[in-house]
């Protein structure tokens, strides 16, 4: 924008962006910051015109890899400049241009300013640093993982991929909450493309729907919170708003405390954020969501847009803190620990890996909602920043996986897979990131797990109702946790080696006989599909690899991201121990962004403060949990090689299928997700389909008719006048000057 | 006089392009022939530069030259990209089979010619400070005009809408020219800031009162304005398909041009225009909005709905018109919501005119046979989609669905009539949006969701790629200049900020964005 000022000075004459930056706490950013979300938006601009031209190559994944690389690398140098590699002192605004500026009046709550303006702070860098470093990564593995739709949809991946980074950085970096709420939209909008990538799937594009439905109920709270953010503060400027949220004040300077706004805003914010970050009751669309290609799964339905809600959360944390009852925080954390302990459990019992693994993305988000509502947004940010590169890495592998056995996903398939020549690093990472995400002792989820956990008992009761409780629930979920993830493990990546391929453009399970006839060595494979068959969505048809599917291992750039992913998820747990007194790096940037307010200052201010703690069964949670966690993990590792490893000899059975008829239908029913899809069915879309088809007919009848009506109104004045356009030149004369008098006998006759 | 000079400077370079063009036009060699297009085109962009650099002008509204001449020639090198090459196609094809070249014979260098001196006289509106610089300021722009529709096409139809055109023009030319000589009757002077000054100190007579709306309703020419209506869906509808584009844009800048001057003679004081200009605006609005809509809604011939359209949206941009200034407020400003209004029309009319011409279906190069109907668009997205779509594009925002250019064009409008307290009006604006919505959904239905005719040629995509591109650059620019619309709305605020309100340009409630305490 500033170019284009100088080109034309007189025209537009843009103020200088100084002009603009708000107050005097808040300074100017630098503004080339604009560039972050900028050059994703260009790459999804520049593999639109890819698509125009038919490009056939592999260029578009390079403009986006390119471009995501320079926007990390923009992202870091304005870190790097405002402070890094710690925190950034305070925030600044970078002003990009004017946008939205609506006046009418000079009275405060009068005008309505929008700006497309970055508001730069610790928290906003942490989420782009990793947003845009694992978008990074992630295309890269893409440009291998998508090949085979070179040519076809390369291109349209490729656009919504980098237009969803750019919705993504809009919504974290934008300095008011319209430009959250584009970003917001935005990401949706991407997320729903992906997901309904493969368009000619009946399921993909269910998937894609559902996903798009439920978000827009959460969505409907958002909207009401900035809608009331607005009229209680007559802003929705990130720097005033939080200027007068720090001092308790309205836009009007009437106290907030007690108000119904000081409970309402940050309920309305939070419905929105359940929405995106898939927390009960509204987190049935992220499982489905993995019709998406998987690239997509690991970035924008694992580690970055479903972080959104917590963002949001984290961002707006002052505004929570606002109610002394702290109704919303409360809520969050009783939804965060019920969402974590109920996938938890349907994860246990799923046979889809990459299913097990969404189902993990959202037990995980449940960690993070609780920890938002325990206050430790130190702990939430952690534990996003940590999972966005354990859980990355997760899914990446599965879609090596997916990507090898020709769309195979089904753990009771495939067996042994990190002994076959070519897939050593897949299976490492794997390792790495179960290991994370198990919470095995000295890993980066480990340390991040912890610090909500203890956390959840140091929270007095009196302050978030029932937080110990919700403490037992997250440490019962822990070891949930550490047997599906090790479940998946042992199932796949040890054991004897077998496998068999699935669906060759399937993307999502497919699960069908093959019959006999792959290579000798590989075991027997004759599995029973019989229990499959209830789960299969799509009817069979003839396997297209015939007698000799060999899986190929994946190539170079699957390999290198999946190395660098696994190494980062093991770095990053030595994050906590830079900065240690605010509980590592992550806790140092969260402290000099707004979401520092509660949590660990509130509480650990003075001594005093920290001798008034909540116990662990007597002990200091801080220190107990070290050792309760790890000991929770490892036992649930025991338990997923005693029932899933031990003495297993095919890939289909395990000593686990011994235990089923103990537990008389409760693995079904899970597996069945316990019904929740069919209860909202029930509950919530067939009244709807009944209540719309009565409006239907309303409408035919009633509303139609009045339309139809109404319509022919000007028709009928239109034909009137038609008489009048007979295209005779004198008669056109003779209209004009009669037009001419009419007029001036109106005027004299008024006046 | 250079200083005065320097007002003049991107009309100078169109006039010295004018000779060029008209010189080289009648040359022997056809690449020299052709190159008048591309020199027409160097000299707009050059007119372009320089009216960036517009100083401040004399006069009712001094800073309106830059963001008017820059609107006029960029909307105007649109334009060109449409127009480029549609005249003398037949003639030069004949050349090229070993016809000799006779200069009687050839027009294309005139077309330019009479283009740009019609792009002159719109710019040279803006700066007027004259009544009888305005009535040859207005001329200009019309009397070529009349050419360029006869010589557009060699179909008879387009003589007789010249015709047409042109003595219902001079009878519009006759009506404000007996306005202006009442004005200079009344107040002993052809300046215009001398009348204003006459008006202020001494009052308004019913002399004045006469000329002043005389001279409105013969301005109401050109900007098709009812009663002044009539030729409009039959000049358009007869001229070539680039011309009518010409027509919709060029007029009707000169003509809001002109009554933003007139007007501003009487100004808007406290009670907004004096009674008598205010009915008369008042009337001459809501019946022209309605009128154009209504009719459109009966037709079937694209060409014919642009045209109704283009007399209902003169009839919304007048709101802005009797709105005025206001108290300088930004959504206040009912000038400005014109210069802006008139931009974002420029754009998107070009986009829904330019996408007619780009599929041709005749043989005959003098009759390429365009899209005209509903039919002839039936499935146009599908075949042409890059046409089709900038077509939706450009008609959606002309329809003013929001997010689209259109919208905040008629955003602007609405505030400043509503801020003006013209309820009624902005009512009548509403209902007319709604009944335009009727027959500008016709049009995308028929490009988007219906199946062509097979018995139909589909035609081909024009060879003169020029209107392809304006097509789909004025289809991008409704979706990308929303992004613009804090800095291009500042722009065309400060085009008018007069001395009484020299804060027009100022942000709007910027002291609270930089301070947060002012909030409370």
């Amino acid at each position: 924008m500033d170019a284009i000022a100088t080109i034309l000075p007189t025209f537009l004459a843009a103020e200088p962006a100084g002009a603009h930056a708000p107050g005097a706490q808040v300074g100017s950013g630098p503004p080339w910051a604009i560039l972050i979300p900028l050059l994703p938006l260009l790459a999804s601009a520049l593999c639109g015109v890819c698509a125009m031209l038919r490009v056939k190559s592999k260029a578009p994944a390079f403009i986006v890899v390119a471009m995501l690389g320079a926007s990390f690398l923009a992202t870091a140098a304005v870190w790097l400049q405002g402070g890094g590699p710690g925190p950034m002192a305070g925030a600044s605004v970078a002003h990009g241009w004017d946008w939205i500026q609506f006046a009418w009046g000079d009275g405060p709550g009068q005008a309505l300013i929008a700006n497309f303006s970055l508001y730069l702070d610790s928290l906003t860098l942490l989420w782009m640093l990793f947003v845009t470093g694992l978008a990074t990564l992630i295309a890269l593995y893409a440009s291998e993982y998508m090949s085979h739709d070179v040519g076809q949809g390369y291109n349209r991946f490729f656009a919504y991929f980098a237009l969803f980074v750019f919705a993504m950085s809009c919504l974290v970096m934008g300095d008011n909450l319209l430009m959250l709420f584009l970003g917001w939209e935005g990401v949706g909008l991407c997320s729903y493309l992906l997901i309904g990538y493969f368009y000619k799937k009946p399921s993909a594009v269910a998937a894609a729907k559902k996903a798009f439905i439920v978000n827009r109920i959460g969505d409907l709270g958002l909207v009401l919170g900035v809608f009331t953010t607005f009229v209680t503060f007559g802003t929705i400027e990130y720097a005033p708003l939080f200027e007068m949220v720090g001092a308790g004040v309205d836009g009007s300077g009437h106290a907030l405390h007690g108000s119904w706004q000081a409970t309402w805003i940050p309920i309305f914010f939070m419905i929105g954020a359940f929405g995106k970050s898939a927390q009960l009751p509204l987190y049935v669309w992220l499982p489905d969501a993995m019709e998406g290609p998987t690239p997509v799964s690991a970035l924008i339905h694992a580690a970055t847009m479903v972080t959104a809600g917590v963002y949001l959360i984290a961002r707006m944390y002052p505004i929570f803190l606002l109610d002394d009852a702290h109704t919303a925080l409360t809520i969050v954390a009783w939804t965060g620990a019920l969402t974590a302990l109920l996938a938890a459990t349907i994860g246990m019992a799923q046979f889809d890996i990459k299913r097990i693994m969404a189902y993990s993305t959202v037990s995980q988000l449940g960690y993070m909602f609780a920890g938002l509502g325990v206050l430790t947004t130190t702990g939430a940010a952690f534990h996003v920043f940590t999972h966005a590169f354990f859980k990355a890495t997760l899914f990446l592998c599965c879609g090596a996986v997916m990507h090898g056995f020709a769309g195979q996903l089904d753990l009771r398939k495939l067996s042994g897979v990190a002994f076959m020549k070519g897939w050593g690093v897949v299976g490492v990472a794997m390792l790495v990131g179960c290991l994370n995400l198990a919470g095995f002792p000295f890993t980066a989820g480990y340390f991040s797990k912890d610090m909500i956990l203890a956390e959840t008992f140091v929270t007095p009761g009196s302050v978030i109702g029932g937080a110990s409780m919700v403490g037992w629930i997250l440490l019962l979920t822990a070891g949930l946790t550490a047997y599906y993830t090790f479940r998946v493990f042992f199932r796949v990546f040890v054991g004897p080696q077998m496998y068999e391929p699935g669906e060759e453009h399937g993307h999502a399970p497919h699960r069908h006989d093959h019959g006999p006839g792959h290579p000798p060595g590989h075991g027997e494979h004759d599995l029973a599909d019989a229990r499959d068959q209830a789960q299969k969505d799509e009817p069979g048809g003839a396997h297209p690899h015939g007698h000799d599917f060999h899986p190929h291992a994946p190539g170079l750039a699957i390999n290198a991201v999946l190395a660098i992913l696994a190494v980062a998820s093991v770095l990053a747990a030595l994050t906590y121990f830079i900065h240690k007194p605010d509980h590592g790096w992550v806790g140092a940037m969260v402290h000099h962004s707004t979401a520092h307010f509660g949590g660990l200052d509130a509480h650990h201010g003075d001594e005093a403060a920290h001798a008034s703690h909540g116990s662990f069964l007597g002990l200091d949670p801080h220190k107990a949990m070290y050792y309760v966690s790890a000991v929770i993990g490892m036992v649930g590792i025991f338990v997923a090689w005693l029932l899933h490893y031990r003495g297993r000899t095919g890939a289909a059975v395990a000593p686990a299928d011994r235990l089923l008829g103990a537990l008389g239908p409760i693995p079904r029913w899970a597996q069945q997700k316990w019904f929740v899809d069919e209860l909202y069915d029930f509950v919530i879309v067939k009244p709807l389909w009944a209540l719309s088809n009565v409006f239907h007919v309303i409408d035919k009848l009633i509303v139609d008719g009045l339309v139809n009506l109404a319509g022919l109104t000007p028709r009928g004045l239109g034909a009137g006048l038609r008489p009048s356009q007979n295209g005779l030149l004198h008669s056109y004369a003779a209209g004009m000057a009669g037009g001419i008098v009419f007029i001036l006998l109106v005027v004299w006759a008024v006046s | 006089m250079t200083e005065k000079l320097a007002i003049l400077h991107p009309e100078i370079a169109l006039f010295i392009t004018t000779c060029v063009v008209m010189i080289v036009g009648l040359s022997r060699s056809v690449g020299a022939r052709r190159a008048s297009a591309w020199i027409t085109a160097a000299g707009t962009l050059t007119a372009l530069g320089l009216a960036l650099r517009s100083p401040e002008g004399f006069g009712l509204l001094p800073g309106m030259l830059a963001y008017a001449k820059a609107m006029i020639a960029g909307v105007g090198f649109l334009l060109l990209l449409v127009m480029a090459g549609a005249v003398d196609r037949g003639y030069e094809a004949r050349l090229l089979r070993g016809e000799t070249f006779d200069p009687i014979r050839a027009t294309r260098g005139e077309f330019y010619a009479f283009f740009l001196f019609s792009l002159m006289g719109v710019m040279l509106c803006a700066g007027a400070d004259d009544l009888i610089w305005l009535f040859l300021a207005l001329e200009l722009v019309s009397l070529p005009t009349y050419i360029m529709v006869a010589i557009s096409s060699s179909r008879l139809r387009a003589q007789e809408a010249a015709v047409k055109y042109f003595f219902l023009g001079a009878m519009g030319a006759a009506t404000f020219l007996y306005g202006f000589a009442l004005l200079y009757g009344a107040a002993g002077t052809t300046s215009l800031s001398g009348i204003a000054t006459t008006f202020a100190a001494s009052g308004i007579g019913p002399l004045a009162y006469a000329g002043l709306i005389l001279s409105i309703l013969g301005v109401c020419f050109k900007i098709a304005a009812v009663p002044m209506h009539f030729y409009t869906a039959d000049v358009y509808e007869g001229a070539a398909t680039p011309v009518s584009a010409y027509l919709a844009f060029a007029p009707k800048t000169a003509g809001f041009l002109a009554l933003m001057l007139i007007v501003s003679t009487v100004g808007w004081h406290d009670g907004g225009l004096p009674e008598p200009v205010r009915v008369t605006l008042w009337v001459i609005a809501a019946l022209t909005m309605t009128v154009g809509n209504v009719l459109a809604t009966l037709q079937t011939s694209v060409k014919r709905i642009l045209a109704y359209s283009s007399v209902a949206h003169s009839g919304y941009m007048l709101v802005g018109l009797i709105a005025g200034p206001g108290d300088g407020g930004v959504f206040q400003n009912g000038l400005a919501a014109i210069l802006f209004y008139l931009l974002c029309y420029g754009v998107m009319n070009v986009g829904a005119f330019a996408a007619l011409t780009c599929i041709e279906r005749g043989q005959n190069p003098d009759d390429p046979n365009d899209l005209e109907t509903l039919d002839d668009l039936k499935g146009l997205c599908a075949t042409r989609p890059l046409v089709g779509w900038a077509m939706v594009l450009s008609v959606l925002s002309l329809l003013g669905m929001p997010v689209l250019l259109g919208f905040f064009a008629k955003l602007l409008l609405f505030s400043s009539g509503i801020a003006a307290g013209e309820i009624v009006l902005v009512v009548v604006l509403g209902l007319n949006s709604a009944i335009a919505a009727f027959y500008y959904l016709r049009i995308i239905s028929s490009a988007m969701f219906e199946t062509p005719d097979a018995r139909r040629d589909g035609g081909r995509l024009t060879p003169m790629r020029g209107r392809v591109l304006a097509c789909v650059v004025s289809g991008a620019a409704v979706l990308v200049l929303p992004l613009l619309f804090g800095p291009l709305q500042r722009a065309s605020s400060r085009a008018v900020s007069t001395g009484q309100s020299a804060a027009i340009g100022e942000r709007p409630g910027g002291t609270q964005a930089a301070s947060p305490e002012a909030g409370r």
